[in-house]
């Protein structure tokens, strides 16, 4: 029994992180199946949350959680917007022009925070950082870890009535499904494009500020991190697949949690990256995905 | 091949004179000689066989290592480690190839970035190989007729002579065989095949060469640092950097990696003082430049210019 209760500690812990994960791996494969475009931008994405989290919170004093409201809108368009200047105009160009483009703008983004914020590690402190709920029985939440949880099922849950309940989700869907088909059905997929990539940044902002009570923003290297685990996330799911994309970053969060307190944490970053060639060599349709014939 | 043989030519001329001209900014064209040897071997994987690596560093990394290592631990003079670190570099690029070449385009760079990765993670952890995570040291290096290898002069003329083989290298690639097979299989694998060309062979070929090119650069860069840190050596951005510095200059050509190498070490050094540590600032914005505007790179939009006109006069006269 008394091994029992940290080991659900730790499955709590790791699923409300993995839920984090979940939320920017969904954006990526959302991306990735709609627009076919790998994004390397995205854990910049994440980073641009968190600085927006640190700079509402040092100028006006805001808690995190209520930048959000400024957060996601923002986000939204900034995606809109870079999906309209860069990525519009590169649709129909290989498959590599999309990933260098990225790639780019992921520079772009981390240098510009560093010229702008410097190079050392911000986070955000809030009142309720060590405060805890008891689920009884000795396992205990934390209030920061319960709040990123809330805004990830908050978060997957609207994008889900999103895709399932309403006429643009249905384009969406369309969309990726068929380009071509669906362009010839009326639908004007060059909007549905920078819709989406709207929503990919708006879940990767969001999962930056859902993050940053728990963690340290450096602007150069917490991007490539986090672009790294949402591939891991979205290729263990399968790219493409919003589903599996969650059930990948639940996975993360649990495996990085339980590794790090039973294991030596030495190559934690290490498993997940060889579980991610061994399933792009073996099952690129992913782990729940089922296998589906290409023309 | 004249116009190759020519621009080496003046690579060696303008080379050998630098040091006299501008005895004050010898880092600055040790830097961009080694980034000019980097830039052309990752285009023989990534520009002639069409296969995008962002794990380049790994090689890098490889060659310091071994002459560190090599020295420190084993009393080795650096060229017999540069030797074994070419061998060692090949071999592990052929296991890699082998398994990783089964994926395409894009899949195939996301693989190159998990693989590098994992063994910057070996790099770091694992002490008795590397020194782990602190580092090591070169402290002393020996003297091949009275030359000292820790002085500036001699490794800016040791970059000069791998900018030069390199460069010199795909010149040769570019009218051979192999470098008819590697267009080849970049511009379609299946046709390739039906003309009784094995992809997988030429481009594990290519994968090799590189990573053995590399790993030379490396071993001078090891020389040249003389204080490794896993780190610097294996991170990915100096993967993203030698990638882009090809893909800028123009990928698939001779000189298109070598003019991206000098566009970009001297834009790095005129915004030094503006920029400082932000100076992939301009990698970014230059990727993003030539990805909307100058897709084959800035070499590669003058030469197809260059070879339009030629027809276009032919065709009149």
């Amino acid at each position: 029994m008394a091994d029992l209760i940290p080991f659900l500690q730790n499955i709590a812990n790791g699923l409300l992180i993995g839920g984090v994960y979940a939320l920017i791996g969904v954006g990526l494969t959302l991306i990735f199946g709609v627009m076919r475009t790998i994004n390397f931008a995205h854990g910049e994405f994440v980073v641009l949350g968190m600085y927006a989290a640190i700079v509402f919170n040092q100028a006006l004093g805001w808690d995190p959680y209520f930048s959000l409201v400024v957060a996601l809108p923002a986000g939204f368009l900034a995606g809109v917007l870079i999906q309209r200047v860069i990525l519009a105009t590169i649709v129909d160009a290989p498959e590599e022009s999309s990933l260098l483009a990225t790639l780019g703008l992921s520079l772009i983004i981390a240098n510009s925070l560093l010229l702008i914020f410097g190079g050392e590690p911000k986070s955000v402190l809030v009142p309720y950082a060590s405060s805890t709920i008891s689920l009884g029985g000795g396992v205990n939440l934390s209030i920061v870890l319960l709040l990123a949880g809330i805004a990830t099922v908050a978060a997957i849950g609207g994008l889900y009535l999103l895709l399932n309940r309403t006429e643009i989700g249905r384009a969406i869907r369309g969309t990726a499904e068929n380009r071509l088909g669906a362009e010839l059905v009326g639908i004007n997929t060059k909007r549905i494009h920078a819709v989406v990539f709207g929503i990919g940044m708006m879940l990767a902002v969001a999962a930056g500020v859902a993050l940053i009570p728990l963690l340290f923003a450096s602007p150069t290297t917490t991007g490539t991190v986090f672009t790294l685990k949402a591939f891991v996330v979205t290729v263990l799911g399968g790219l493409g697949n919003i589903g599996a994309a969650i059930g990948g970053g639940l996975l993360l969060g649990v495996v990085e949690v339980l590794g790090a307190s039973y294991l030596t944490s030495e190559y934690r970053d290490a498993y997940g990256l060889v579980a991610f060639i061994l399933v792009l060599l073996f099952r690129p349709e992913g782990l729940f995905g089922r296998s589906v014939q290409r023309v | 091949m004249n116009t190759n043989l020519f621009g080496l030519a003046l690579l060696l001329v303008i080379g050998l004179a630098y040091p006299f001209v501008l005895p004050g900014y010898l880092t600055v064209g040790i830097t961009m000689l080694l980034f000019i040897g980097w830039a052309t071997s990752w285009d023989i994987l990534g520009g002639w066989a069409g296969q995008v690596s962002l794990g380049h560093s790994f090689f890098v990394g490889l060659g310091a290592y071994f002459v560190a290592l090599g020295q420190s631990r084993y009393g080795l003079a650096p060229w017999w480690s540069i030797m074994l670190a070419i061998l060692a570099a090949a071999a592990l690029a052929y296991v890699w190839g082998r398994i990783t070449f089964g994926l395409r385009g894009p899949y195939f760079a996301l693989s190159t970035i998990a693989f590098a990765e994992i063994f910057r993670l070996i790099a770091i952890n694992e002490k008795w190989l590397t020194g782990g995570a602190t580092g090591v040291f070169i402290a002393s290096l020996p003297e091949p007729f009275g030359i000292d290898l820790f002085s500036r002069w001699t490794q800016y003329y040791l970059a000069l002579a791998f900018a030069l083989i390199t460069v010199g290298i795909v010149a040769l690639i570019s009218t051979r065989r192999f470098g008819y097979q590697l267009r080849a299989v970049r511009e379609d694998e299946n046709s390739a095949m039906a003309s009784g060309i094995d992809p997988t062979a030429v481009k594990l070929k290519a994968f090799m060469l590189s990573g053995a090119l590399t790993a030379v650069g490396g071993g001078i860069y090891g020389i040249f640092l003389s204080f490794l840190e896993p780190h610097v050596l294996f991170y990915l951005l100096l993967s993203v950097q030698i990638a882009l510095t090809a893909i800028i200059g123009g990928r698939g050509t001779v000189w298109g990696p070598a003019a991206g190498a000098v566009l970009l070490i001297l834009s790095g050094e005129v915004f030094r003082t503006t920029f400082a540590q932000a100076n992939l600032l301009i990698y970014g914005m230059l990727i993003l430049a030539i990805v909307l505007f100058l897709p084959r790179g800035i070499l590669g939009e003058v030469s197809r210019r260059l070879v339009r006109r030629r027809y276009a006069r032919s065709a009149k006269s």
